[in-house]
């Protein structure tokens, strides 16, 4: 079946008007997410789209899947108790990076060690906007913000080693500098039968640094592909994760060649074993009779 | 012969004295009694003190009894540190440990002389009988079966059955042991016989479980197919239960890296269309509170168990006590009315929980369950239970017409919106815990979080009328009256009948559905009422204040409230209730006496 030929980018764009400022990365985030879904064919209404709080967050709204934008850092919990309820639906969770690394921080290590087949896009920022301007997990040392008047005295976050370190069976990185590859990117995170993580610089033009706009990001972004990387080996893969925030490499940082078996995947073959000669659960009482 | 009896146990961690007691409430259950098993621990996981009180009678039992009949102590430490869980009054028997070298005139009980005291050499017969002190639980189920008249035959063939894969051997040296203890007894015949009549009910099935096993239990048959939770004491056999048992079903159990993934993960279940549940206890329920509140304004069905400890905080961890109902009531910000049940026994856990997931579907709200650490831990013998008088009530799901167009928060005449899922053709919309239009897109109008706030609360309106969901017992017009909930109900039910058979007009309401409080339900029990008593387990008298806010309370109601773990006797609500009366009496008199 040539579900590809289906659907067009379009079919997944809602009627919402986004409440982004103008020029902001996520315009480019939505639009990667549209052409991503458009090339796997899913319709829309067996999509579930979950994401926290934060200005990205607001993104689910603007796709005609099944949105949920829930509460601050807690998009990784609801994803997973929908692939749980119907592992049949394609789940995608996305938030920024102070939902996805500070808040909700603790999540995603369990997450990725029950590699449930979701995957997650953090938009990264290095910024709360929605608060207006301040200090996110993954600003870098010495930056002044209206909560580090005298500059921010924490090393910050690297997403990339993060998610690496835990194991993840798929990971990459792209920003809106090409939106052509972030589109294959996140097709492809989609496509991982497994959990599959995806940064993705998007600029904040409202409280970013001169730098993290689309002409700095261009200046260090370096391509994977073109670099030789093989995706296929996880320790270049964190050598290469180290120089997040000083170099910005686009593309897949690793995919495991064999991917383990999902967490939805063994629900069902436990499922399938243990309900096959169940006693009705109208009787589940008689578990309860003293002979 | 006696119709009642209540045996209290205490010992080390060691001692086997809940399995012990867990061996009499079974050799009850087979020989037909009703039963009710109570147990309570010291905070240790291994080593601490146990106790366990068992009720046994030829009657159904309304909860866990007063003072004991008889009174079991394998070292007086561990016996004392459970206080009024295990009072000894002037009926007790007590029997205690011979090696602690206390005599029968000295032992450790102030101010109350016991009806006999029987120092036995439990542990020596141990060793002796069996080879190791590890026996002595079954010493003392000799020493029951012998004096009491309970397990004769029963207690051995549970023992046997229980240590059969563990040889010949271990079994013959628990005979031994056990037929030691009822010769001791035999030869040692109590000053009063306290033999227990035979029950009319020998040889008919009975159930034996407790709370917790019967919520999970209840929930699955409601079809509850999505557990998610995090482990905390007294909450976790719900999950334990799920996790033995709700594959068969397909269903599945997330055990999560927090309490708050945990609630998420039930959460996402319930958006993606299948009924969903967490349980927790005391802390994990401040941890769950905003995940309640986005449930709440996503109008998603969801079934939150709370067993309630001491609190706050830590608290009292393993005891029991009801202070968490404002939490239940007003746990998460905003103006929001969530739904709270309380189950008053084991038995009736079965109809609470349906009943939860019940209106949780048919309102699209969690709903919590209100249970705490008695009803949880405590096993029942139960009667078995015609499931096929229960409906189950599922979600209105959107069809034909509704999925043109499709608006997920809809207006309607019940303020009840269809409810679409993932994978329904036409029902994509965005669930969200910002306030949104009747399509679920968001909005910060003023106006429109007025409609809807009117449209969550409102639609609870008919909820408030349900009389089934409260238990009215006693003389309609009775001027004295009685509330409680939960595990304190049953003593007040026993309390009630005491009462009663005194002479005194008195009433006793039960509520099963705590919140949203159902005004008019408790303004017609109270028009009659001129004393009355609102007891609970709380130190703020809770309920009383939940009343208050919303009724006025005739004056003469007062309340009896006091900390968990701190138990009622129904002989402490008789005796309330004679002051009640003699005010009333008073204050009558007072009214006969001629102005001046």
């Amino acid at each position: 079946m040539s579900a590809t030929c289906e659907y067009q980018a379009k079919d997944y764009k809602s009627d919402l008007k986004p409440i982004w400022c103008p020029g902001c990365g996520d315009f480019s985030v939505v639009q990667g997410i549209y052409r991503a879904l458009a090339a796997i064919g899913r319709p829309p209404h067996e999509i579930a789209f979950v994401s926290g709080i934060g200005c990205s967050s607001r993104i689910p709204g603007y796709t005609t899947a099944y949105g949920f934008n829930s509460v601050h850092g807690r998009s990784l919990p609801i994803a997973q108790g929908i692939k749980l309820a119907n592992p049949d639906l394609l789940v995608l969770a996305a938030g920024g990076d102070g939902d996805g690394f500070s808040i909700g921080g603790g999540h995603i290590a369990h997450l990725i060690r029950r590699n449930m087949d979701i995957t997650y896009i953090v938009m990264d920022n290095q910024i709360y906007g929605l608060t207006k301007g301040q200090l996110s997990p993954t600003s870098q040392k010495g930056r002044t913000t209206c909560t580090s008047r005298y500059g921010s005295l924490e090393e910050p976050v690297n997403p990339l080693l993060y998610v690496l370190a835990y194991g993840a069976g798929f990971v990459a990185q792209a920003s809106p500098t090409d939106l052509a590859g972030m589109a294959a990117t996140i097709e492809e995170a989609i496509r991982y039968p497994g959990f599959a993580f995806v940064n993705i610089q998007s600029p904040c033009v409202t409280y970013g640094e001169d730098a993290q706009q689309i002409k700095g990001l261009k200046a260090i972004s370096e391509n994977l592909t073109a670099l030789g990387h093989n995706p296929a080996d996880r320790l270049a893969a964190m050598d290469l994760a180290q120089h997040y925030g000083e170099k910005l490499h686009l593309g897949v940082f690793y995919r495991n060649p064999e991917p383990a078996p999902t967490y939805d995947g063994l629900v069902r073959e436990r499922q399938a074993l243990l309900s096959k000669d169940a006693p009705p659960a109208e009787n589940i009482l008689d578990l309860f009779i003293k002979k | 012969m006696r119709k009642d009896l209540v045996f209290g146990m205490a010992g080390s961690g060691g001692d086997g004295i809940v399995s012990a007691g867990d061996s009499l409430l079974q050799a009850a259950a087979a020989e037909g009694y009703h039963g009710v098993m109570t147990k309570s621990f010291g905070s240790q996981i291994r080593g601490g003190e146990s106790s366990c009180r068992v009720r046994i009678s030829t009657t159904p039992i309304l909860n866990p009894g007063g003072n004991l009949d008889v009174a079991v102590a394998l070292n007086w430490d561990d016996f004392l540190k459970f206080g009024a869980e295990l009072p000894v009054s002037g009926n007790t028997v007590v029997i205690y440990e011979a090696a602690t070298k206390i005599l029968e005139a000295d032992i450790p009980l102030v101010g109350v002389t016991p009806l006999q005291v029987i120092a036995v050499p439990i542990a020596e017969m141990a060793k002796a009988t069996a080879g190791t002190e590890r026996a002595k639980n079954t010493v003392v189920l000799g020493l029951i079966a012998g004096w009491f008249g309970i397990g004769a035959v029963a207690v051995m063939k549970g023992i046997r059955k229980k240590l059969a894969k563990k040889g010949e051997e271990l079994v013959d040296a628990n005979q031994r042991a056990f037929d030691a203890g009822r010769a001791f007894a035999m030869e040692h015949p109590l000053k009063v016989s306290m033999n227990v009549a035979a029950s009319a009910t020998k040889g008919q099935v009975k159930l034996i479980t407790d709370g917790n096993d019967m919520c999970a239990a209840a929930a699955i048959f409601a079809g509850c197919r999505f557990f998610g939770g995090y482990p905390i004491t007294p909450s976790t056999e719900v999950m334990q239960f799920f996790t033995d048992h709700v594959w068969k079903y397909n269903g599945a159990v997330l055990q999560a890296e927090d309490e708050i993934a945990g609630i998420g993960a039930a959460v996402g279940a319930s958006f993606a269309g299948t009924k969903s549940m967490t349980a927790t206890s005391g802390p994990g329920l401040s941890l769950k509170s905003e995940m309640m509140g986005l449930a709440s304004i996503a109008e998603l069905p969801l079934v939150i168990v709370d067993v309630q400890r001491g609190g706050p905080s830590t608290g009292l961890p393993t005891k029991t006590e009801q202070s968490d109902l404002f939490a239940a009531a007003f746990s998460a910000h905003g103006d929001v009315i969530r739904p709270v049940l309380a189950p008053t026994s084991v038995a009736d856990t079965f109809r609470i929980t349906i009943e939860a997931f019940n209106i949780a579907e048919y309102y699209q709200t969690p709903v919590i369950v209100l249970s705490d650490q008695e009803i949880a831990s405590r096993k029942e013998t139960l009667d078995p239970i015609d499931t096929t008088q229960f409906k189950i009530i599922n979600r209105v799901v959107p069809t034909g017409t509704d999925l043109v167009d499709y608006k997920r928060f809809k207006q309607t005449d019940n303020h009840i919106s269809p409810i679409s899922h993932p994978g329904m053709l036409g029902g994509t919309y965005l669930a969200s815990g910002i306030e949104h239009v009747e399509s679920g897109a968001p909005t910060n109008s003023g106006s429109v979080h007025q409609r809807m706030n009117d449209k969550r609360t409102k639609k609870f309106d008919p909820l408030k009328e349900r009389k089934d969901l409260f238990e009215v017992t006693g003389n309609p017009d009775a001027p004295i009256a009685i509330l409680a909930w939960g595990s304190v109900a049953g003593v007040c039910r026993e309390a009630l009948e005491m009462a009663q058979a005194e002479g005194i007009n008195v009433k006793l309401m039960v509520p099963y559905l705590l919140y949203p409080v159902a005004e008019g339900i408790y303004n017609e029990f109270f028009q009659s009422v001129q004393k009355g008593l609102i007891v609970e387990q709380t130190h703020l008298a809770q309920t009383f204040k939940l009343l208050r806010m919303h009724i006025d309370l005739p004056k003469g109601v007062q309340s009896l409230a006091r900390s968990g773990a701190n138990p009622f006797l129904p002989t402490d609500i008789v005796e309330a209730l004679h002051r009640l009366l003699s005010e009333l009496q008073r204050s009558h008199e007072g009214q006969l006496q001629p102005q001046e």
